[in-house]
């Protein structure tokens, strides 16, 4: 459809989020719209919406699916899976549960995890693919110069944990990685490190504390 | 709710994935119905997400639009859309041409085998969460049975309270002392027998915890027969309530005595006898 999303909101737990409403001037350039928005229209089958909200995500979802399958082939099947799923089920996006980009980087993690998964458990033994991407032959681009179509405060909160990530000690930005990226466990990352399980919750308590922080003094 | 609140620790562990699943689970149970907790967690997720967001970025093939638009079903794109395409269309028309006839069975099949997996994925997640459910259900289920044993055994206590208490009332019930062979301890309870209901209670406190291998046995004589009236153990507190059924073909007793036999009872009376019954009248004198 080409209209205007309703303000009907994204039917939710306990009660109805409802978004701004474009102008109808706007219509025609849905770029600005939130991502939020956006969604919205694509649960009424906006495939413009659609495609604004893959064109401005697309990058950070293939670079997170790559940063874990370490493969662009199967970082590309992945990229494909979570935005059909995003067109076809819509309404799993819970407004109320946080941010879109919340949502989008889980959904994201999660599939490229299945895919590690399904192809047994041997990155996991290994660490999985986790070497640094500087590393990679693949071209790097810094976030500072695309996406113009995401927010400002969302580049400037990527800038700010990239930041912080690079003053975080070797071995919590290592703890982190294997969590996130690598789907270990406390014990299987204390397992692959070969440190007590101890020294593990805490890089990663530590780790999660000095991003939040440095998220903080950012706003 | 009654459940403790999950901590900024846990919150960020399970933001970040790397609890273990039992726990992950647990905690996601407690978030469908701790808006606190939910809170905290939506605001690690993000920060975990910003994780993700932060890394170096890559651009994904041009390809790949073409390929999610067409697995996703969206025949029809946008006019900005087809702007933007459609002179690469034109000028790659006759090799599409050729290309799709050679290749357009292994696309359509690898869009298929895609979007198979996509469901698949979505029906995994699907699973897990019923399975989540099915497990917190079961654990409903099994406190709703315990709770029902317990009131099933609360309702036979009574009941046999009430039973033992018309026993104490009926003029037919013979209500004799039970009394320790050594002398200074004396009293230790007392046996009702009950001619109406046919049932007999044993009820005694300050037994001694007997070893393993032995038991208490309770014997009555009738006739100058003894009949054996089961065995039975004192809890923690050396209190024993025992109650049994008056043997057939007996309606009355002599004497009673408490033996110690080995475990599971004796047929015949052999152990040494460490209580015996006697009528509370001559107790009194006594």
């Amino acid at each position: 459809m080409d209209g205007n999303p309703t303000p009907a909101g994204i039917r939710n737990l306990d009660r109805t989020v409802e978004f701004a409403r474009p102008a109808d001037a706007a219509l025609a350039d849905r770029t600005d719209w939130p991502d939020e928005t956006l969604m919205l229209a694509i649960l009424e089958r906006d495939q413009h919406a659609f495609a604004v909200l893959y064109d401005r995500y697309v990058d950070l979802v293939y670079s997170a699916a790559y940063r874990i399958l370490g493969d662009p082939g199967l970082a590309e099947d992945t990229t494909q899976d979570v935005f059909v799923r995003l067109w076809r089920r819509p309404e799993t996006f819970i407004a109320e549960r946080g941010r879109f980009i919340s949502w989008l980087m889980s959904v994201t993690r999660n599939r490229a995890l299945d895919e590690v998964r399904a192809r047994g458990r041997r990155w996991k033994r290994e660490g999985g693919p986790l070497g640094d991407p500087a590393e990679s032959a693949e071209p790097v681009f810094h976030a500072a110069a695309l996406d113009p179509g995401a927010t400002a405060e969302l580049n400037e909160e990527r800038l700010a944990v990239r930041r912080a990530l690079n003053e975080l000690p070797p071995e919590q930005r290592r703890a982190l990685e294997l969590a996130y990226f690598g789907g270990l466990t406390q014990q299987e990352i204390a397992a692959v490190l070969r440190e007590p399980l101890g020294t593990i919750k805490t890089r990663i308590r530590l780790g999660m504390q000095k991003l939040r922080r440095c998220l903080e003094r950012g706003r | 709710m009654d459940a403790p609140h999950i901590t900024q620790e846990q919150a960020d562990e399970y933001a970040i994935g790397s609890l273990e699943p039992e726990l992950a689970r647990a905690i996601a149970l407690h978030l469908a119905e701790c808006s606190r907790c939910r809170d905290m967690v939506r605001e690690a997720e993000r920060v975990a997400a910003l994780l993700a967001a932060s890394q170096p970025l890559r651009r994904a093939s041009p390809r790949l639009r073409s390929r999610v638009f067409a697995a996703a079903g969206i025949r029809k794109p946008g006019p900005a859309w087809r702007a933007f395409t459609i002179g690469r269309a034109a000028a790659g028309l006759a090799a599409i041409i050729i290309a799709v006839g050679a290749f357009s069975g292994m696309l359509g099949l690898r869009t298929q085998v895609n979007a198979l997996r996509s469901q698949n994925a979505d029906l995994q997640r699907q699973i897990d969460e019923a399975l989540s459910q099915k497990v917190a259900l079961a654990a409903l289920t099994q406190k709703l049975e315990d709770q029902q044993a317990v009131a099933a055994e609360l309702r036979e206590t009574l009941k046999s309270d009430s039973e033992l208490f018309i026993a104490l009332i009926s003029p037919n019930s013979q209500v004799a002392a039970v009394v320790s062979v050594s002398p200074e301890r004396g009293s230790i309870g007392r046996l009702v027998w009950d001619e109406d209901q046919k049932r007999v209670w044993f009820v005694a406190s300050q037994l001694r915890q007997l070893p393993p291998g032995e038991t208490y046995q309770l014997w009555v004589n009738s006739g100058g027969r003894y009949y054996s009236l089961g065995t039975f153990a004192p809890d923690d507190a050396g209190f024993a309530r025992y109650e049994t059924r008056v043997p057939e073909g007996i309606t009355s007793y002599d004497t009673a005595v408490v033996t110690i036999e080995r475990a599971g009872g004796s047929p015949v009376r052999e152990g040494p006898t460490v209580f015996f019954v006697t009528e509370l009248s001559r107790l009194t004198r006594n």
